[in-house]
């Protein structure tokens, strides 16, 4: 197996707390976050409020007025360190495809439009700045090299059905990174595609941001019409733990597939599977492949 | 039922908040200055998470269609019904085709207009409160336009024997241009320099003019980073961290110039350094404060935190057994 570092507790205010499990990213640290969270979850503590797992840290929500912050920490750490064994996380998951049109004409005119709020100040795209940043010269292969992987959601936040994404059976030194703006921009399109530090994100509707933008997702990940038959149970398309697969297309089809949801009758690309943790460290490649069996 | 002639500035329908929906990303909304919203559902006898209008600065114009109580808490502002000047922080009487105006504020932010048997509209997610962001619950997900017929709920028995009824004076809070916000520190202020954490601390900073139920900017000194690299993942700027559900009252430096201070209508995630956490206590203070505000970040305690939420919350309970 592998071995964390010990988790470093913080309180936020007088109604969080907020776990530490690491300061770097890693797939450990997030099946951690997923497992310690999993197990609060199925507990029902009163006094609980919230139990968000994060990419590599977690936090819980609590009323001080119903139960003590000190027990409730001394409870959690408990928690965190016996039960955080991912070998206990055997989930159910789901695999989403989601068709994205990369360096589209949408997110190049943000790119120019919030300009001055970006890390460089030089008339590039934010689609440019990544593959730069990343050493890619040729669109074709960046493209590639982002849809190839399957993406695990680490966590939820930001705005209602905003999901992490970040790439599984990766050496670090294989993931693209890129820096966030240096000040927000005050608006992104919806199901704009970002980036920021290893993960990617997409922006459920139109809100502030401080991704990369590279592409626009044909399909919604948050929807509350409950006109698309596979969100109707819920306006999320997300759950924690779930994996997505980007699928390159061109305009064409981008436009096809946004009609057919205009329509509600998208149908979503979705596989249920058994997500084992321990298999999936025993040999990551040969396990992602068998998982990603006809996708 | 409330015909809307001119919705105002942003007027939208709030309550207590959304709970439970966190993990998902969606934030708690609700009442802006949650003592003043209650202060008007204690008057009127409702029960606490009873929906309310919220005002921004300049208040709508309101006929009403069925006699009623209501009563006007949270930021100064002039209420006029039929053209005549009704008060504040008191239940007051109206009667089927009066028109309320509620026009602008003289200090503070946000006003609330609470109607006894509450304003009608269906949850979403557990809620009656507006999520502007996301276009959800309260009136359609938006704020009030002229034409828009807002459903109240029947009067409560017996409230038309308790008009006239007052919050006393000690227990209205004070809308001031200069405050204190009491923090935790903590979360990734280890990120900050030791000169950059005091320098928040010590230094006065004023309210950006971008700032709103989902945050407050601040502005006018400045903070600074430990030279250390970022961790893997975050991205490479010294703002940057490795992106964390944030707490309601997160403040944030996402850059050495700016801070942004998370409220109840919060982005919930993101990676930028975060310093700590303003105290629940002191939520409803930040958002009464206006555009260039001085603002001092105080450290406190958990246990002080705690202990500060407990009074005012006894202060709310006073006020309720006073006017019993």
């Amino acid at each position: 197996m592998f071995t964390l570092p010990e988790t470093r507790f913080d309180f936020g205010g007088d109604e969080y707390i907020y776990a530490e499990i690491s300061r770097d990213m890693s797939e450990e640290s997030n099946f951690k976050a997923l497992a310690v969270t999993h197990e609060l979850r199925k507990r029902q503590i009163p006094g609980i409020l919230d139990i968000c797992p994060s990419n590599s840290s977690y936090i819980i929500r609590f009323d001080p007025e119903a139960i003590s912050a000190a027990d409730l920490l001394e409870y959690l750490k408990e928690i965190d360190i016996t039960k955080s064994n991912p070998s206990e996380l055997n989930l159910r998951v789901r695999i989403v495809e989601i068709p994205i049109w990369y360096d589209d004409p949408l997110t190049q005119e943000y790119s120019r439009r919030f300009q001055e709020r970006n890390v460089v100040r030089d008339p590039i795209s934010n689609f440019e700045l990544v593959m730069r940043l990343n050493g890619f010269s040729d669109k074709q292969r960046f493209i590639e090299a982002h849809a190839a992987s399957p993406y695990l959601i680490t966590m939820m936040g930001f705005i209602p059905g905003t999901a992490w994404e970040y790439p599984l059976g990766l050496a670090k030194e294989q993931i693209i990174q890129t820096p966030k703006y240096i000040s927000p921009r005050t608006d992104t399109p919806g199901r704009a595609v970002g980036l920021g530090g290893a993960f990617t994100v997409i922006y459920p509707l139109q809100a502030p941001g401080s991704y990369q933008l590279i592409g626009m997702s044909a399909v919604p990940v948050f929807d509350q019409s409950q006109r698309l038959p596979d969100l109707q149970d819920s306006f999320f398309l997300a759950r924690p733990g779930d994996i997505w697969k980007h699928r390159p297309v061109e305009e064409a089809e981008y436009r096809q597939i946004g009609r057919q949801v205009e329509e509600g009758t998208y149908r979503y690309r979705i596989k249920h599977v058994d997500f084992s943790t321990e298999e999936y460290f025993w040999d990551k490649t040969r396990y992602l492949k068998r998982l990603m069996e006809g996708f | 039922m409330l015909h809307i002639r001119d919705g105002g500035l942003q007027t939208l329908v709030q309550d207590t908040g959304r709970h439970m929906y966190y993990h998902l990303g969606v934030p708690p909304s609700g009442a802006a200055d949650r003592y003043s919203f209650l202060l008007g559902n204690i008057l009127l006898g409702n029960p606490f998470d009873y929906a309310a209008l919220e005002i921004t600065l300049l208040g709508p114009v309101i006929e009403v269609r069925k006699k009623t109580v209501m009563a006007v808490t949270g930021a100064p502002i002039d209420i006029k019904v039929n053209g005549q000047p009704a008060p504040m922080w008191e239940t007051i009487c109206v009667q089927e085709g009066d028109v309320l105006s509620l026009r602008s504020t003289s200090k503070g932010v946000k006003s609330y207009l609470c109607v006894s048997g509450g304003i009608q509209v269906p949850d979403v997610l557990g809620s009656k409160s507006t999520y502007t962001l996301s276009q959800l619950g309260g009136f359609h997900g938006r704020k009030l336009q002229a034409g828009d017929e807002i459903p109240i709920g029947e009067p409560l028995p017996g409230v038309f024997h308790h008009i006239g009824k007052r919050i006393p004076e000690e227990y209205i809070p004070k809308f001031s241009s200069s405050l204190d916000v009491r923090i935790v520190l903590g979360i990734s202020s280890y990120r900050l320099s030791d000169e950059g954490l005091k320098a928040f601390l010590n230094a006065e900073w004023q309210v950006g003019l971008e700032s709103n139920n989902i945050a407050y900017r601040y502005f006018g000194s400045s903070v600074s980073f430990n030279p250390a690299e970022p961790p893997f993942g975050a991205g490479n700027h010294a703002s940057n961290a490795v992106d964390i559900v944030y707490p309601i009252g997160a403040i944030m430096a996402p850059s050495e110039h700016e801070l942004i201070l998370l409220l109840r209508d919060a982005t919930t995630g993101g990676g930028f350094v975060t310093i700590g956490t303003a105290i629940n206590a002191d939520l409803d203070l930040i958002s009464q404060s206006r555009p260039h505000a001085k603002t001092r970040f105080l450290s406190v305690t958990v246990d002080q935190a705690i202990e500060a939420r407990l009074q005012k919350k006894k202060k709310l309970l006073t006020v309720q057994q006073l006017l019993r």
